[in-house]
């Protein structure tokens, strides 16, 4: 179970450093002239690169789930600069290649990673959860 | 999905703990910013070290002889922006304006424009004609005052510090989008057809050569066949006037950019019925006016831009 775990959280941390590193690269050859686009490029190379560092590190739940919602982000803008633009800043297909597809992949992976963690998990909460009732009910029934 | 054997709600160990990891992301995101930003710095000052091998400035859309509450003073925005072309900090090798010189085409408009742009601090200013400049003559007195040395119906290229440099005439002869016609299809042919595949090529033109949205006609229907004949180069740049705003677009080799006006805004795609003139609240008016800086420096696959809005 615990390699399992930690398997997932390896793999999620990868999947973010992925996308994370793409658009620092991005940002860094070309992309920071861009108005709003760049400065998002940064924001999000940063928060992708942190995120993924705290979740190798055995951090909380939450932490994953803030990477599944920017990992969303993410997608939507790509789709945004697909199809009406984004800020004026607008794209066409897999460009530029093969970072663009890479980032895709990345993100996808780490929203199915991070709903297979939370699938596995839930069971297990309920167990604890009475778990926890059982022992309640035995500390108010002393006799 | 961690703190299996925490129980229900949260003490305080477990906030402070929360707390703690909010805190690494913060301090971590902050880093990992300040880290990207100085490579990127790094890298900028780098670049900036060796002057660029070509700087010049895009000007666009100046519609001298435009009368209306979006802009009741386009002569006085128009020498703003020349104004501020000349505080750059350098003389720009040449400067471009992409079109819509004027509003009605009339001798008196073309001679005003021309006045104006004597005033650049540049030793060559080019021009490409937009709709307005031709409304009545298919570009005849934009010819007379601005056709010197040009081709066809005013279509010309010419190479400064390695890079070849194309002005379009894409508002002649045109339905509803722009439209460059079988001879300067052939022309563009023939002008890339000797130069090697990494000389770097920018071309002109006052419509967009991308569909940037073509129910509105900022499209150019025959750009295709245009761009077919560019598709070996490493690096191609098309700076377009036209739609009054700030545009950008990536397709394989070729990146566009759409420049913004010296005179009055237009909505963004679709936002409307059609491409009317803007009226923004008071003070607005500027901020949605500029000038554009491009430089390419050698060693670089692609030009560096620099919008900025009127001061």
């Amino acid at each position: 179970m615990k390699i399992v775990n930690l398997t997932l959280r390896i793999a999620i941390g990868a999947s973010l450093a992925a996308s994370g590193v793409v658009h620092a690269y991005l940002y860094i050859h070309g992309y920071r002239d861009i108005p709003t686009v760049g400065s998002a490029f940064l924001l999000q190379g940063s928060v992708f690169c942190a995120l993924a560092v705290l979740i190798l590190a055995g951090g909380p739940g939450w932490l994953q789930l803030v990477a599944a919602i920017g990992a969303m982000g993410s997608l939507v803008a790509f789709a945004l600069s697909r199809t009406v633009g984004l800020f004026g800043f607008a794209e066409t297909g897999w460009q530029p290649s093969p970072y663009a597809a890479i980032t895709v992949v990345a993100e996808v992976l780490t929203l199915l990673l991070v709903g297979t963690t939370a699938l596995r998990q839930r069971p297990r909460a309920s167990k604890d959860d009475v778990d926890v009732r059982r022992r309640s009910s035995s500390v108010e029934m002393p006799r | 999905m961690s703190a299996e054997n925490d129980p229900p709600g949260m003490t305080r160990r477990q906030l402070m703990r929360h707390g703690a990891w909010f805190g690494a992301a913060v301090v971590l995101t902050v880093a990992g910013g300040e880290v990207i930003s100085h490579v990127a710095g790094s890298a900028g000052a780098a670049q900036q070290s060796t002057r660029p091998a070509l700087r010049f400035a895009q000007i666009s859309d100046s519609h001298i002889g435009f009368n209306g509450p979006a802009n009741p003073n386009v002569t006085d925005t128009f020498n703003h922006a020349i104004g501020q072309i000349n505080s750059l900090g350098y003389t720009p090798d040449f400067v471009i304006h992409t079109g819509d010189l004027t509003h009605l085409a009339t001798p008196g408009q073309f001679d005003q424009v021309k006045q104006m742009l004597t005033g650049l601090n540049t030793p060559r200013v080019f021009t490409v004609p937009g709709e307005h400049d031709s409304t009545d003559d298919a570009g005849q007195k934009y010819r007379q005052a601005f056709g010197a040395g040009t081709r066809g119906d005013g279509w010309y290229s010419f190479d400064i510090a390695g890079v070849h440099l194309i002005g379009l005439v894409n508002t002649l002869n045109m339905q509803k989008l722009g439209h460059l016609g079988a001879d300067q299809l052939e022309f563009i042919e023939k002008d890339v057809a000797g130069l090697s595949s990494d000389t770097p090529i920018v071309v002109f033109s006052h419509i967009p050569l991308f569909a940037m949205y073509p129910d509105w006609g900022w499209g150019t229907d025959d750009a295709t066949q245009a761009l077919s004949y560019l598709k070996r180069f490493s690096s191609v740049t098309c700076l377009n006037g036209h739609v009054h705003q700030v545009f950008s677009k990536t397709e394989g080799n070729v990146t566009f950019y759409s420049g913004t006006t010296t005179a009055y805004p237009l909505p963004a795609p679709g936002q409307g019925p059609a491409p009317k003139p803007v009226t923004l609240p008071a003070g607005k008016l500027r901020e949605a006016l500029g000038v554009r800086e491009v430089s390419y420096t050698k060693g670089q696959q692609a030009l560096a831009l620099k919008d900025q809005k009127l001061a």
